[in-house]
């Protein structure tokens, strides 16, 4: 396979062949998930194969396209549950998120990166050091904290606070390795010309680090949209139950509705699909700038 | 270290802080030792009412017309009882009652109240507790309960035994008169305090401007002063304690006395003999063995307080060596130090403490937790302990590092323990390394084709090939796990296609591996592919130019050039990716659940089913610091070999 | 249509502002937490919404309906805090863990009258009690049974030796054809056959005695069926028993209520009691599993709910539970009644349990599990025979409850 981005370009074409291929495979689960969905049924199976099938018949059944179209799956998602509710309640919670894991990691990113304080190594080490933690073990303790100790059961509020700082070190990884390619003289011109400290972080540096911080609003809104285990424990009644909460009702125990769940899946990911579009300009540079001092 | 800061005055201040710190740490313990020895014989002076009066109950018997009477008169003997009832499980009856509300129509022998519920729950959950001992064959349940009531007094519970069978249990309120314990000497205390500051000053004069012969002094007083206090303190609690045993003792005979009274009175022999040594139990009811009637048994108790003794000592250890530091700390002028710093750098601190305080209170604090459990033997019998009592060191960790039976030898042939801490470490290690190598390879390829210049529907091929990372990964993990379905799932439907047999692909430890490790590929390259196509486009097209002119070859370009400028962007990459996927909890559990038999369980996911199946949070615990300490090492030492951190 | 709602909605508004407060008097709230789904579910609000309206105001129980995954650590976590339901319903495996970790569940034996407990079968009540104290109301069972093809099997076996001689007659496992199929590497399936042999997981003082003689006895027996007389599948999975049945390739199945769910539209299968095992000389009693009504320990209104218990585990809502929500109810009067009386699988549901085993509800049981599946496991594959097997699956039981005692 010739890879190179000199002038004597390669042929395009079985580059072409090659991606074509490898992206269908790639998308295949998601084209199967489609297919359950939109089949109207609960089985696993695209197509039920006769006693003796043929290659062809074999064929069919792992082709994305289902036997028959039907919404009802989706119909039923929607209406034998409360799960516009339950999406309503994720996308509160992801965006309070996003808000809050963002003002964290900004603030704390810059300060890790602009100022050289004691305490400044073995912070940003503790950072990236937390990510070690095995975090479902702290279940127990959260639930103590959260709930008894804050009170903040079945409230939006209790979820946000854990989840905005499950997704602080990374983004506070990140940001810092990006805030440090911004060079000091912009701050200190601004800093001449009578800006505050506060000023210059809002209206100059924050702009120039939108890359990083969309990566970090997206890292947080996935962290918000798809923590499972805790949203279950923390919530107590039905109107309060996350997506993935009622996601999982589909597919656990003793039920396996696939139909159910695939239809579910297809509404729950596309919010954050769509985001993931929507920044996907910014996640290259966002994610490498730090790295690569341009 | 930093000796010419050290100045007597220095000296001065971190010694009395030292001093006070270790010396109030001690007074505080022996203080609470007093209180407890205080508390001990209230207890058993309560004890020993309920174990009489259990005896009177069961030599007169549950049915027994004069239980009633029998009852009464002991209450009226003895000023430490306020009431007494006795139950019978049988018809759910109060049996006796001296309860002022139970006269007239609700006098006993009646049925009981739905008020009185709590105490049928407990008098049988004492029951319970004794058919366990007696089938564990040792003392695993307590078998007297002990309540602080409300409005003052001691609630206490036993069981009343009839042969075999427990029938009943014996309820009574005590109201047990405080015992006085000696208190602190505050003379002793104050010249502990003050006395080696004195000394410090008059060896100043004597010694002179030597810092390091100062310091060595100083903390030399330090250790002095914490040990003549214990060793006064603990003589003192000596005293007290033999003199409580006496007190003990002394309540037995009138005890004793009392009873064999009401036996008297109520014609009932007196054998067999009372044993009141025997009524001196601790809540497992096993007889302390410390006090008879006539007389303590100072080798027992000594053998007792030499325990207490020794965490006394355990305690003051870590606390005396944190003195020292503190002495140091202060002495060496760093306490000053530290005050400048934290004012010269409010702002920077001021930034970053919302992040700080989110994380120590969410995650630090959480997981400090998590390491105190893991010293202790914390499982689904003893939640309600304290920490303290169930205690066990390292032993979780010993367990768990010295479990070498990786293989285990039957009668037919020899089978892999996959319970083994071992074996999961190896398939743990296995699993990352394989991932992060799928995942950087492929990521890595497709970003290379990616980059070509001019490719036509890149934008597409990007945005097609995100969508593995986009969607929830406890969705795609269960789509996978569907999908490797043996009956209906794809990939055997393919394989059946093409004239092969579909693989039972859950059945056999290879097997199941190829199934996690597809489902972690596929969802880790997006983020790989990211990584090396951003930090392609930052690489300069003149030095691929400039290499093409002196006549490089294409292969000889990408290791020159290429792969060295991807090299700061992808260490972070990988180390973060390590570290995800080691703890990568959701395709594990979702796709394999560790299946077959537990082969395919990665340390996180095997930490979680002994904490949620086993019952076992203390080794669970001990689990996870494993898990972090191999993280961390890892971590220190990639940090080391590559310099990443420094880049960042 | 909009002026329709909108007056529905202005309509229930106003009614709603003069009950609430009439209703707020008086009114006692009760929660209860469940893990149904579908039919069960909506049979359960049906019983509920009953109890509602025959309580007229004076008790209203709400439900909370939980994913079946979380459910177990939801209430581990909740409800010794304080934070649970009044009244939640689960199955019996995970009582005996509830119990030790303290203030979860409350005892009955107080509440307990002769006529309560004598409506239900006496081996339910068992599974609901645990060191001899009742700590819930059984509300339904469930046992696994003999599925048999009315086409392939003209009259279902009733001794083992029936059941393998008609067995042999129609395996042809070059087809792919089986006289018996069912999952008898799940010990939970494997259980009827030890039963019958009179093994088991805990002695009668508690111990485990996974290598005892009466199990081994019991796996060489399934062995024997395996391999001597070939009549069942080399890999049973649950999917490919389904398969089997379903397209007429397994004469016989051994499985339980969720099956029936899963049987194509076009197979005509009938149930039948599992057979006696002639060398035992006793019937294959399978395990059952019981779901029980129990009260949360830290509940403000223990009276109240144990009301609700009452009038769940009773006849009425029993047939409720029976007909629309396909449950096999624990009262035994439930039967009685005229459309459960009808119900050929309900029958033979409560036919079969009258031989059942209640599976062990102590703590320990959890820990089972896995080793006992590595167990069948192995002996299946021919790695071990029963006798090794079991004694390793002992030594791992018996230390992973040594280690719970240190």
């Amino acid at each position: 396979m010739k890879r190179s981005n000199i002038t004597d370009e390669p042929a395009h074409l079985p580059i072409h062949v090659f991606l074509v291929i490898f992206t269908l495979l790639a998308i295949y689960p998601v084209l199967w998930v489609f297919t359950i969905a939109f089949s109207g049924g609960q089985s696993l199976a695209i197509a039920d194969l006769p006693s003796d099938p043929t290659f062809l018949d074999r064929l069919r059944a792992i082709l994305p396209w289902p036997e028959q179209v039907s919404l009802s799956n989706f119909k039923s998602v929607m209406t034998d549950q409360p799960f516009a509710r339950w999406i309503l309640n994720s996308a509160v919670v992801a965006a309070a998120t996003t808000v809050l894991g963002v003002f964290l990691a900004t603030t704390a990113g810059y300060a890790f990166s602009r100022f050289r304080f004691p305490g400044q190594r073995a912070g940003l080490m503790s950072f990236l050091v937390s990510q070690m933690f095995p975090g479902t073990l702290m279940l127990i303790p959260l639930y103590i904290i959260i709930v008894g100790w804050l009170g903040l059961g079945s409230t939006w509020i209790g979820l946000i606070l854990v989840y905005a700082t499950t997704s602080i070190p990374f983004c506070v990884w990140m940001l810092k390795g990006y805030f440090d390619t911004i060079p000091l003289e912009l701050e200190e011109s601004a800093r001449i010309d009578g800006a505050t400290p506060i000023q210059i972080f809002i209206k100059i540096i924050l702009p120039l680090a939108k890359p990083a911080v969309a990566v970090t609003a997206l890292f947080s809104f996935m962290t918000g949209w798809n923590e499972f285990i805790l949203a279950a424990t923390f919530m107590d009644e039905e109107v309060m139950y996350t997506a993935p909460v009622g996601l999982r009702f589909f597919v656990g125990g003793f039920s396996q509705q696939w139909g159910y769940f695939a239809a579910g899946s297809i509404i729950v990911s596309i919010p954050v699909v769509l985001l993931f579009l929507f920044l996907q300009k910014y996640l290259v540079s966002g994610l490498t700038a730090g790295a690569v001092k341009g | 270290m930093n000796l010419e800061a050290v100045k007597p005055r220095r000296l001065a201040i971190g010694l009395s802080l030292a001093l006070l710190f270790a010396v109030g740490f001690g007074l505080w313990l022996q203080a609470r030792g007093r209180a407890g020895l205080s508390a001990m014989v209230a207890e058993r002076s309560a004890i020993v009412s309920l174990n009489a009066l259990t005896e009177i109950v069961e030599r007169v018997g549950l049915e027994g017309d004069s239980l009633q009477g029998a009852v009464a008169r002991y209450v009226e003997l003895h000023d430490g009882v306020a009431s007494a009832r006795v139950i019978r499980f049988q018809g759910i009856r109060m049996m006796a009652s001296t309860a002022p509300e139970d006269t007239g129509e609700q006098a006993a022998p009646r049925k009981m109240a739905r008020e009185e519920k709590p105490l049928y729950d407990l008098g049988q959950s004492l029951r319970a507790a004794v058919e366990t001992n007696v089938q564990e064959g040792r003392a695993f349940k307590t078998e007297i309960d002990l309540q602080k009531l409300p409005a003052g007094g001691v609630g206490l519970a036993g069981p009343v035994a009839e042969g075999d069978k427990i029938v009943g249990a014996v309820l009574i309120e005590a109201i047990p008169s405080v015992y006085q314990v000696g208190g602190a000497s505050w003379l002793q205390a104050l010249l502990v305090l003050v006395v080696p500051i004195l000394l410090l000053f008059a060896l100043v004069k004597v010694v002179g401007d030597r810092p390091l012969v100062l310091l060595l002094l100083a903390a030399l007083l330090l250790l002095v002063a914490v040990f003549l206090h214990g060793i006064l303190g603990l003589e003192a609690l000596h005293e007290e304690r033999m003199a409580a045993e006496a007190h003990i003792s002394q309540e037995l005979t009138l005890t004793a006395r009392g009873l064999a009274t009401i036996l008297a009175q109520e014609g009932l022999t007196a054998s067999p003999p009372l044993e009141p040594a025997d009524w001196d139990v601790d809540r497992f009811r096993r007889p302390l063995g410390l006090v008879t009637e006539s007389a303590v048994d100072e080798q027992a108790v000594a053998v007792r307080e030499a325990g207490e003794g020794r965490s006394y000592i355990n305690l003051m250890i870590p606390v005396t060596v944190a003195a020292l530091v503190l002495l140091g700390f202060v002495g060496l002028g760093a306490a000053g130090r530290t005050g400048a710093a934290l004012s010269r750098h409010r702002v920077a601190y001021f930034y970053v403490m919302p992040a700080m305080v989110a994380m120590i209170l969410l995650v630090f604090f959480p997981f400090s937790y998590g390491i105190l459990l893991s010293f202790t033997n914390s499982n689904v019998y003893n939640t309600d302990q304290p920490l303290s009592d169930i205690w066990i060191g390292v032993e979780n960790f010993v367990d768990i590092l010295t479990d070498f039976e990786l293989v285990k030898t039957t009668e037919d042939g020899r089978v892999f323990n996959y319970q083994n801490f071992y074996w999961t470490l190896g398939f743990t290690i296995i699993w990352t390394v394989t991932n992060v190598a799928v995942g950087v390879s492929v990521g890595l390829f497709l970003a290379l084709i990616l980059n070509t210049k001019g490719l036509v529907l890149k934008p597409i091929y990007r945005v097609l090939l995100i969508l593995p990372w986009a969607i929830p990964n406890y969705i795609t993990a269960l789509i996978w796990q569907g999908m490797f379905h043996s009956q209906f799932g794809v990939i055997n439907q393919v394989i059946q296609m093409f004239g092969g047999e579909g693989l039972s692909w859950f059945d056999s430890p290879f097997t199941a591996f190829i199934t996690v490790l597809s489902t972690n590929g596929w969802l880790s390259f997006p983020f790989m592919m990211v990584i090396s196509l951003g930090a392609l486009q930052s690489i300069p097209n003149d030095l691929y130019e400039a290499a093409r002119v002196d006549g490089a070859t294409r292969w000889q370009q990408f290791k020159t050039i290429t792969l060295p400028s991807l090299k700061p962007a992808l260490v972070p990459a990988v180390i973060i990716s390590v570290i995800w996927t080691f703890n990568q909890f959701n395709v594990i559990y979702l796709v394999s659940g560790g299946e077959p038999g537990g082969s395919t369980e990665i340390l996180i996911t095997e930490a979680y089913k002994i904490a949620f199946e086993q019952y076992r949070y203390g080794y669970a615990a001990a689990y996870s610091v494993v898990i972090f300490i191999i993280l961390l090492t890892y971590g220190i030492w990639q940090n080391r070999v590559t310099g990443a951190s420094e880049g960042v | 249509m909009q002026t329709r709602r909108f007056a529905i909605v202005t309509g229930t508004l106003l009614i709603g502002l003069i009950l609430v407060p009439l209703g707020a008097l008086a009114q006692t709230e009760l929660v209860v937490w469940h893990a149904y789904r579908g039919g069960e579910k909506a049979a359960f609000e049906k019983a509920v919404a009953e109890y509602n309206k025959a309580k007229g105001g004076s008790i209203k129980v709400s439900t909370l309906a939980v994913p079946y995954d979380a459910y177990a650590d939801k209430i581990t976590a909740a409800v010794p805090r304080g934070n649970g339901p009044d009244i939640f319903i689960y199955a019996q495996d995970r009582l005996g863990g509830w119990i030790e970790a303290g203030n979860t569940i409350e005892p009955l034996d107080f509440f307990l009258e002769d006529e309560i407990t004598s409506r239900f079968l006496p081996t339910t009540m068992e599974a609901m009690t645990y060191q001899d104290t009742v700590y819930g109301l059984p509300l339904n069972y469930k046992v696994i049974t003999q599925i048999y093809n009315k086409k392939l099997v003209s009259s279902p076996p009733k001794t083992s030796g029936e059941l393998v001689a008609n067995a042999q007659k129609m395996t042809d496992a070059t087809v792919g054809k089986f006289g018996l199929a069912y999952a008898y590497n799940d010990f939970y399936y494997h259980a009827a056959l030890m039963n019958a042999f009179g093994g088991g997981v805990f002695g009668a003082d508690g111990k485990p005695t996974m290598n005892s003689a009466a199990n081994v006895k019991a796996l060489e027996y399934l062995m024997m069926w395996a391999d001597e007389k070939k009549i069942l599948p080399a890999e049973p999975s649950t999917a490919l028993i389904t398969s089997l049945f379903n397209e007429g390739k397994a004469g016989i199945v051994f499985s339980g209520p969720w099956f029936l769910g899963e049987i194509d539209a076009g197979v005509d299968f009938g149930l039948a009691l599992l057979p006696t095992i002639d060398e035992a000389g006793s019937p294959m009693r399978p395990w059952m599993t019981v779901e029980g009504v129990y009260i949360g320990a830290p509940s403000q209104h223990k009276d109240e709910a144990y009301d609700f218990a009452k009038f769940l585990t009773d006849k009425p809502a029993g047939v409720i539970m029976a007909v629309e929500g396909r449950q096999t109810p624990a009262n035994t009067a439930v039967y009685d009644d005229a459309k459960v009386a009808a119900d050929p699988i309900l029958q033979a549901f409560r036919k079969q349990v009258e031989v059942a085993v209640p599976m062990p509800n102590k703590a320990e049981m959890t820990m089972v599990w896995s080793p006992a599946t590595t167990a069948m496991n192995v002996i299946i594959k021919k790695n071990a025979t029963p006798k090794a097997a079991m004694e390793e699956a002992q030594k791992e039981v018996v230390q992973r409850i040594a280690a719970l005692r240190k």
